[in-house]
């Protein structure tokens, strides 16, 4: 089973729920009814399931809905596939939902003649959804585009009429340019195009709503997948709509410990609440052990969550015994929760979705990302992280959230730890930067590698700008004396500039 | 069975009136304006009218005007159809004996030309 994503917006009276949330979401609470829309997509893209789940979910809301397949797969292929989908239900047939096969009379007595069934089988049956499948064989039986035009127009009316949300399955245009005009995309009120795109070796599902008259919707592509509930679709994080007025930005906010008093001393206290910091760093330079240590500060009225890529749960909690000591017990009360995403071709909004979802479930204050790497590794668009770590955290903050998120750096072990694209970026979305990094020592220590750390920016706030050298051991990092410092260099140290 | 005038301008509309009326056992004559209605009503009187409101040479309001003062036609029911709410049209049109507001629903377009088929019953005295 699929942690399918919950709708952002309950479907309105207008609106009939397409059975897939995340779909909702991006029409902004579902398809508006009475319409005509069309699916579209290369065969094997998801139309047919999309479509059977509109219908059962409808069916499920006490509704009743027609299929009519013309020329297209036989009705008990249709079946046995759906039969491995949680949302068939094989009660619901001939009862809500019929099954109908129009292909003979559409050779007989053409489109005039499919117009007549549709609208007895409509009225008859009382459907509040027809799906008609395979638009591309009632194409072959217009000799002009008009006539099919006229087809798609009195289809139309019928959907006002007979208060019936209509749906046209058609492979059409795909292999070619999608997104030229063809004549019944200009009578129809919706395009749904499904999408199953080559990235290398790769293959990743979407979803793209090209028109929808009426309201608003999400634009841009969303990720779909297939899976035993069905069609899933994950909205792009990048669009998820933020709340009208925004949470203001609170200078005089709360400060919340990182768990390094050395840390906490150098930024006035700690981390500005609700604010999000990055901390970059190499291989080995503690990033880990900083998020870890900050989780600690968790209770059960303040819950936190640990978003990891690399390490399970039981080595980071091994490593915690010696790091951050009071995390175990945490994790073990509930007050922390760990996830974990070892998927090597994982979607990035998927990840974002459960995580803001559990946030809200939880009301968690603090949230870990250890290693932001992770979304870069997983997508196929890395040029979105920059834009979609700025979404992920404007969502956290919006939910109250303080987020810390570690990124690995090349280790140039010398103070100009640059940060590699699209890191770079990152670096300038975010509210506070923190830099770990390992120095070879000079003079009768040449050869030693010591651990820094350095603050680079801190929200609406003034933080000691120095290099602080520490030491990571039983109980986590440990920063040295503060007469240890080094004066910070930004030209030389801080990325993207 | 009836003899029903359907009236209107845009493509689609009369054609699924003429097929859900001839399924319920009546006989349709279309006409696109109230001009040519008029023409179609001089070819056989129908026993019902229904007419859109808003259409080019002839309007359903001028069409009614029409029907209402002609001897003949008078008592002919009609049903006018409009997109507007009917209280938007009040002050313009009189005298129709049915509003439906388009979008119409088949079920609800079946139920009122039922109504106005009905045979009336003459005023006493």
């Amino acid at each position: 089973m699929t942690d399918t994503p919950e709708a952002v917006d309950a479907p309105h009276n207008d609106r009939l729920s397409s059975g897939v949330a995340g779909l909702d979401t991006v029409l902004l609470g579902g398809f508006v009814k009475n319409g005509l829309y069309i699916i579209q997509g290369a065969p094997g893209a998801g139309k047919t399931i999309l479509s059977n789940q509109i219908c059962y979910r409808h069916a499920g809301l006490g509704g009743r809905a027609l299929y009519v397949t013309l020329l297209s797969e036989q009705h008990e292929r249709l079946l046995a596939n759906l039969e491995q989908m949680s949302f068939f239900d094989a009660g619901k047939i001939a009862r809500e939902i019929y099954y109908v096969s129009a292909f003979q009379l559409l050779e007989r007595d053409g489109l005039a003649g499919l117009l007549t069934l549709l609208r007895r089988e409509i009225v008859a049956h009382e459907a509040g959804v027809l799906v008609l499948d395979g638009l591309v064989a009632a194409e072959a039986y217009a000799s002009t585009e008009l006539e099919l035009k006229k087809f798609v127009h009195e289809l139309q009316t019928l959907a006002s009429a007979a208060d019936c949300t209509m749906f046209l399955l058609t492979s059409s245009g795909i292999g070619t340019d999608e997104s030229a005009l063809r004549p019944e995309h200009t009578m129809v009120d919706g395009i749904i195009s499904l999408h199953d795109t080559e990235h290398g070796w790769r293959v990743e599902r979407d979803v793209l709503v090209r028109k929808f008259r009426g309201s608003d919707h999400l634009r841009g592509r969303h990720a779909l997948c297939i899976t035993s509930d069905g069609i899933v679709v994950w909205p792009r994080t990048e669009s998820l709509p933020l709340p009208a007025v925004r949470r203001p930005r609170d200078p005089a906010a709360p400060r919340l410990s990182t768990g390094v008093a050395g840390l906490d001393a150098m930024i006035g206290g700690g981390i500005p609440a609700g604010s999000s910091t990055v901390v970059l760093g190499p291989a080995g330079a503690g990033k880990t052990a900083l998020g870890m240590q900050f989780m600690s500060g968790c209770t059960a009225e303040q819950p936190g969550l640990f978003l990891g890529f690399y390490e399970t749960p039981e080595r980071l909690m091994a490593r915690a015994q010696g790091l951050a000591p009071a995390l175990p017990a945490l994790v073990a009360r509930g007050a922390v929760l760990l996830k974990w995403y070892g998927d090597a071709e994982g979607l990035i909004d998927r990840v974002a979705h459960e995580l803001l979802e559990a946030v809200r479930a939880r009301g968690a204050c603090r949230v870990v990302i250890d290693g932001l790497l992770g979304f870069k590794d997983m997508t196929v668009q890395p040029e979105r992280i920059p834009h979609f770590y700025k979404a992920l955290t404007d969502h956290l903050r919006e939910l109250g959230v303080t987020s810390l998120c570690t990124a690995e750096v090349r280790d140039l072990t010398s103070l100009a730890a640059v940060a590699p694209s699209p890191l770079q970026r990152l670096s300038t979305v975010a509210e506070n930067l923190i830099l770990m990094r390992h120095v070879e020592q000079a003079g009768e220590q040449v050869g030693e590698l010591r651990r820094f750390i350095s603050v680079m920016k801190l929200r609406d706030s003034a933080f000691d700008p120095r290099l602080r050298s520490f030491t990571i051991g039983e109980g986590g990092i440990v920063l040295d004396d503060a007469g240890g410092g080094m004066a910070f260099v930004p030209d030389a140290a801080a990325p993207g500039t | 069975m009836a003899i029903i005038l359907v009236v209107d301008d845009e493509f689609g509309i009369g054609e699924l009136l003429e097929a859900l009326l001839q399924d319920d056992g009546h006989r349709v004559l279309t006409a696109m304006n109230g001009r040519h209605a008029l023409e179609r009503m001089a070819e056989a009187r129908p026993d019902l009218v229904i007419s859109d409101l808003m259409m080019p040479v002839m309007d359903g309001s001028v069409l009614l005007r029409a029907i209402r003062d002609h001897a003949e036609y008078k008592e002919i029911p009609f049903m006018l159809m409009c997109a507007l709410p009917e209280a938007s049209i009040a002050d313009r049109v009189q005298g129709y004996d049915a509003f439906l507001r388009k979008p119409f629903k088949l079920a609800e377009m079946s139920g009122v030309v039922a109504e106005l088929l009905k045979p009336r019953v003459p005023p006493e005295g």
